[in-house]
């Protein structure tokens, strides 16, 4: 991480800087800060696979769902009998003093990190033999069977779905929820981004785009791709985890199909995010995860109803106008920006030939 | 690079600069309007009972407003609400109920509809301590939370078709019954299960089948040929509106026999109009009907709700929309009780609401639900090919006798 330079550095603190003010300057707005940076984290983290590896998935849902679950499961079993928690659709409560809450919340984030990184190995191992649309269509299932089986296990609440812990009530102060969930969220982003930056510098990176490029190839040249499929995927998991953890306390109710296994919405917005700010690329997620929710956020109020109808035209306006993403689109256009030379006989000769 | 990091530079100051501009908060009480807040699902798979719903609180407003508005310090206000659409998505209402309490400045919450959805708002409203008075989430867990800022209009979920089973077992003799079930996977038709397995434990009956069906159902013919081969004494279905139409749909056409079928949702599901005489005989709980003896000077009588509503909307109103006009009434009542804005006045005086509506009587329990109005069933019966809904129990209002034993699909017209 030496090779920091020094316009890096400014760009860099005043994010950070920008990050830790926000809930202050934008106090209202807390709770759809922290969304924010959750899409950016799960756009991010599936642009390791899906971008890099040429992997599409569309089940990281799973380990998001399995990391909200975990974390509340873990926060409540800790203290109290989990099932009597869920019984009956959470009749009886218990309440956690500030110290359980903080503690639960923490081992749970734990676990809701480590657990799906597991799962996504043992299935990584399992279904990444499969390639292209085959594998997008079996992760596809993937987030859907969860979703169904959740639904119908008791002690997660099952189709009643499961109430976590609310915010401890010695907290008086109604900001302060947010506020913890903010930076918690906000921390995670940091954590995330660093990872992946560290991520594009190695060779891991170029192993990965050696397997989107041509898998077959890469393994001929040696690489155990399988293994390093396998990792990559572990190292969305591990995010998708935490990033489901956090909004499950955030939200605090969580229901088997539309909150944690939310394909639908979601599982498929962390890839449109992803290819909206151009995928294989470090910022484009960041962007194209901050630009979708400026547009859900914004416009969406204002076509009530209509929502969905004008989100298909943003879909289809990003395949035809912006294959590449935003990023792309801006390379192909300021090549020399990202730091292309362009041999501009080369490129004109070929436009001649058109 | 050094382009680039210009360009972001932009782009994050643009970004500041439109939060920045956002103003936030309004307040809750703008000139003479008093401003409500509520997240509604007007797309996805609760669309068709978020409109209902929308519908009552609408109607409600313009009523109220037109007969004079709510009087608080001498001064007449009128009702105003601002809209969201949930998406029938949990998550989504949590966020959009932040958003109307921090950014809107909503100082007053109208629920959302269904269970699921009222009980991720609950915690939202109870943390800034806004009074919601809701009519459709019934769920019976959001009244044991010790939530104090929510309030019920309906009577709880696992109370909907308790007395169904009560009515199979009358007519079996007083013997105890053979039960096949299936509800839909979410928090509303899992807490119906509930008192199903109540009302079996207290009467000795056995569960002989206990489906759990997907959400947006639209196939239910797995549990319907386990139900043709074992013969159950009720079959009991719930799962909102496509729940009851599924049934319907599928009951009629594989010719499914059962001495009597238990469902929720056929006023809003609008069964005897869509599926006439195929729905006959259906026996469902209900919130309100039209025939119920209730008056208020809003709106009158039921029938004249009824009356209004469809010249208004077009349609009959199913009890969603009753119940979401009823609460509307709560909030002016509680309103001019309080005589004030300040919101812990307006929260007490919702707890020590009593009063009647066309809706019924409304009275709230320690833990927010409506404890002083029962569960009506009825039954769609047909006239030649006009069905209607007529209720059964309990025998206080009751137009006709509960139809039993359900004829056989060979021997219907």
């Amino acid at each position: 991480m030496g090779n920091i330079k020094q316009k890096d550095l400014i760009l860099y603190s005043g994010l950070i800087i920008l990050g830790l003010a926000a809930p202050y300057l934008f106090s209202a707005f807390k709770v759809q800060l922290t969304y924010l940076c959750v899409l950016i984290v799960l756009a991010m983290t599936w642009n390791l696979q899906g971008g890099e590896m040429g992997y599409n998935s569309f089940g990281n849902i799973l380990f998001y769902g399995l990391g909200m679950y975990l974390t509340a499961s873990v926060q409540v079993g800790m203290f109290f009998p989990l099932a009597e928690w869920t019984e009956s659709g959470g009749e009886k409560t218990f309440v956690h003093t500030t110290a359980q809450y903080f503690q639960g919340i923490g081992v749970g984030l734990l676990v809701a990190a480590i657990i799906p990184t597991i799962v996504a190995g043992a299935i990584g191992y399992a279904i990444l033999g499969l390639r292209g649309h085959y594998f997008a269509i079996c992760t596809l299932g993937l987030g859907i069977a969860a979703g169904e089986i959740a639904g119908g296990i008791e002690i997660i609440g099952a189709g009643q779905g499961f109430t976590t812990p609310p915010f401890p009530a010695e907290i008086v102060d109604p900001e302060a929820r947010g506020q913890f969930f903010y930076f918690l969220s906000f921390f995670v982003l940091v954590v995330a981004f660093v990872f992946v930056k560290y991520i594009y510098g190695s060779r891991f990176r170029l192993i990965l785009n050696a397997i989107r490029d041509n898998e077959d190839k890469a393994e001929a040249m040696g690489i155990q791709t399988m293994k390093y499929k396998i990792v990559g995927w572990m190292c969305s998991a591990f995010f998708c985890g935490l990033a489901g953890g956090i909004m499950g306390g955030l939200i605090g109710y969580i229901d088997s199909t539309d909150v944690a296994f939310d394909g639908r919405e979601m599982g498929v917005f962390m890839v449109l995010m992803a290819i909206l700010g151009g995928k294989g690329t470090l910022w484009g997620p960041i962007i194209g995860a901050t630009l979708f929710h400026f547009f859900k956020e914004g416009l969406w109020t204002f076509i009530l109803g209509w929502q969905y109808v004008a989100l298909g035209v943003l879909i289809v306006v990003i395949v035809v106008y912006f294959p590449e993403g935003l990023m792309g689109w801006l390379r192909e256009k300021y090549p020399e920006r990202f730091g292309e030379v362009i041999d501009e006989k080369d490129r004109k000769a070929q436009v001649e030939l058109k | 690079m050094n382009k680039l990091v210009k360009l972001f530079t932009i782009f994050i100051s643009a970004i500041t600069l439109t939060l920045a501009s956002i103003s936030s908060s309004f307040a809750k009480v703008e000139g003479e309007y008093i401003v409500l807040g509520s997240a509604i699902s007007l797309t996805g798979k609760y669309s068709s009972n978020g409109v209902h719903t929308q519908n009552g609180y609408n109607m409600a407003v313009e009523r109220i407003n037109k007969m004079g508005g709510v009087k608080v310090g001498g001064k007449s206000y009128k009702f105003e609400i601002i809209y969201y659409d949930d998406e029938s998505n949990p998550k989504r209402a949590a966020q959009l109920a932040e958003r109307l309490i921090k950014q809107d400045g909503v100082h007053y919450m109208l629920g959302p509809y269904s269970s699921g959805l009222t009980k991720a708002i609950a915690p939202v409203t109870e943390k800034y301590k806004i009074p919601m008075v809701e009519a459709n989430g019934a769920s019976r867990s959001l009244f044991t939370k010790g939530y104090k800022y929510l309030f019920a209009v309906l009577s709880p979920a696992n109370q909907y078709l308790e007395v169904a089973i009560d009515l199979a077992v009358e007519k079996n003799g007083g013997k105890p019954v053979k039960i096949a079930q299936a509800f839909e996977q979410d928090a509303f038709s899992q807490d119906v299960r509930l008192g199903i397995l109540d009302a079996a434990k207290r009467t000795g009956s056995t569960i002989i089948i206990d489906d759990k069906l997907p959400k947006e159902l639209n196939d239910m013919a797995a549990t319907l040929a386990k139900v043709k081969a074992v013969k159950p004494d009720v079959l009991v279905v719930s799962g909102h509106t496509k729940g009851a139409l599924t049934a319907i749909r599928q009951i009629s056409e594989m010719k499914v026999d059962v001495p009597m079928l238990a469902m929720t949702h056929c006023d809003a599901a609008k069964l005897s109009k869509q599926h006439g005489k195929k729905s006959e005989y259906a026996l469902c709980a209900s919130q309100w009907h039209k025939n119920l003896s209730y008056k208020d000077k809003f709106f009158g009588s039921g029938k004249k709700y009824d009356k209004d509503f469809k010249k208004e909307f077009g349609y009959a109103p199913p009890y969603q929309s009753a119940e979401s006009s009823a609460a509307l009434l709560v909030f002016k009542d509680a309103f001019e009780r309080a005589n004030s804005f300040d919101r812990d006045k307006v929260r007490d005086a919702l707890k020590t609401t009593e009063m009647q509506t066309f809706y019924g009587n409304i009275k709230f329990g320690p833990g927010g639900q409506n404890v002083a109005k029962p569960m009506i069933l009825f039954q769609v019966r047909c006239k030649g090919d006009v069905c209607e809904n007529k209720v059964v129990a309990p025998t206080k209002w009751a137009s006709d006798k509960f139809y039993h034993p359900i004829p056989k699909w060979s021997e219907r017209s």
